[in-house]
């Protein structure tokens, strides 16, 4: 050992660490350790009860953006008798709202719960309703108009409904420029396009005089119309379509 | 967290060694007790473990000086020990040894941690590079200038 050493050493030899620095050091930190245990087992539930939350925001995120997408409807069918009913229908083919645009329309929606189902129970359950099928007489004419980008499918489908044969209704497809204007105007797209298709041949019809107007009247006058246009033109198949294209002829069964 | 028994064994085994250390660096007995239990619990709640006492050791001895460093820049406290610590430590030294604390004391910071590290613990120029996180060079540097500084103030034949 050198001088220097020997001396420094000697120079330092008596700072220590006191037994009470110590005992202070040791008591502090056996606070801190319980402390410490105990905000640890507090942070236990604390942790369990974060993740909870958090499982229940993805799960409700989920739901919310789940029932966002139940909720948007992609497809409409208006179907028109003389009550003039609309459903919405959502992409898992869902009725997701319905909508009456007359006082019979009103009426039955308050009859026949047709909300949540497919539009193809909603048809058919229409269809054999008692209440509904007081509007189905021999004179009535059932329309069912559809908007939607699959509803070349949707008719063919509606149109195997053994109700809907035997009531030899007619189908029509249209769009939603025409629904917007039918809207506008507080009456059904199915209606409204049967109203263009009547104001092609009839300068005089209205939309208010439609709006009194069942489908079988509007449908009569049409045939009426088609049948003098057919008389006085060389014999062209009359559309059932109207001039701004806002629909296109289905056919009828 | 390290256990009680732990605390305790390195309690034994250190804390003379961290105390020092504090001194040479802090200016009050109340500072070093505050800088010692933030050493110690820091040590609780080091979850790495240790190849060998040495490590142990050579871990307190880094622990500590970063403390004090801490420390010392966190209150803007002057460096300096002050003659009343000194005081209160070196009641019990003879003339000689108080007169080579002072000095000691009287360093610039980095060179009574090398000093210190050097003579009392006996730790290599290498050592206390590793120790300081600085260059083996830089070691040998500040031992260097702080052995002329001691020879210059306590007289040619200290070293």
């Amino acid at each position: 050992m050198s001088s220097a050493q020997n001396k420094i050493q000697k120079s330092m030899e008596n700072i220590k660490a006191t037994e009470v620095m110590k005992q202070n050091t040791l008591r502090y930190l056996e606070a801190r350790r319980v402390s410490q245990n105990r905000s640890a087992s507090r942070q236990k539930p604390h942790a369990i009860l974060q993740y909870a939350v958090a499982v229940i925001c993805i799960f409700f995120l989920a739901g919310m953006g789940g029932y966002s997408v139940y909720r948007r409807p992609v497809s409409y069918i208006s179907i028109d008798v003389n009550p003039s009913i609309e459903l919405a229908v959502n992409r898992f083919d869902r009725v997701v709202s319905v909508t009456g645009y007359n006082a019979d329309g009103h009426d039955i929606l308050q009859h026949v719960p047709l909300k949540n189902i497919s539009y193809l129970q909603a048809i058919d359950r229409l269809l054999q309703d008692a209440y509904y099928s007081r509007f189905l007489s021999r004179d009535s004419q059932l329309v069912v108009t559809v908007v939607s980008e699959h509803s070349d499918a949707m008719l063919e489908q509606i149109q195997a409904n053994d109700s809907f044969q035997a009531l030899d209704a007619l189908t029509y497809s249209s769009d939603t420029a025409c629904m917007k204007e039918a809207h506008q105007h507080e009456m059904s797209f199915g209606k409204y396009r049967a109203f263009l298709e009547l104001a092609q041949y009839d300068d005089d019809i209205t939309v208010e005089d439609c709006h009194g107007m069942s489908m079988g009247e509007i449908q009569n006058r049409i045939k009426t119309c088609q049948g003098h246009n057919g008389k006085n033109t060389t014999g062209g198949n009359p559309s059932k379509g109207h001039q701004n294209g806002h629909s296109k002829s289905h056919g009828h069964h | 967290m390290k256990s009680t028994e732990d605390v305790n064994r390195v309690m034994d085994a250190y804390a003379d060694m961290v105390r020092r250390i504090c001194f040479v660096h802090l200016k009050n007995r109340h500072d070093t007790e505050d800088v010692f239990q933030n050493v110690y619990m820091k040590y609780l709640l080091y979850e790495g473990t240790f190849e060998s006492m040495e490590h142990e050791k050579a871990w307190f001895a880094r622990v500590t000086i970063n403390a004090c460093t801490d420390w010392l820049r966190a209150l803007s406290r002057r460096k300096w020990v002050s003659l009343d610590a000194l005081a209160e430590e070196s009641t019990e030294l003879d003339n000689p040894s108080k007169e080579v604390l002072e000095t000691v004391l009287k360093l610039p910071e980095k060179y009574r941690d090398v000093i210190y590290l050097f003579y009392y613990e006996g730790y290599t120029a290498v050592e206390i590079a590793r120790i300081l996180g600085k260059k083996e060079n830089t070691v040998y540097t500040w031992l260097s200038r702080a052995k002329d500084i001691l020879r210059e103030r306590l007289g040619g034949d200290w070293l």
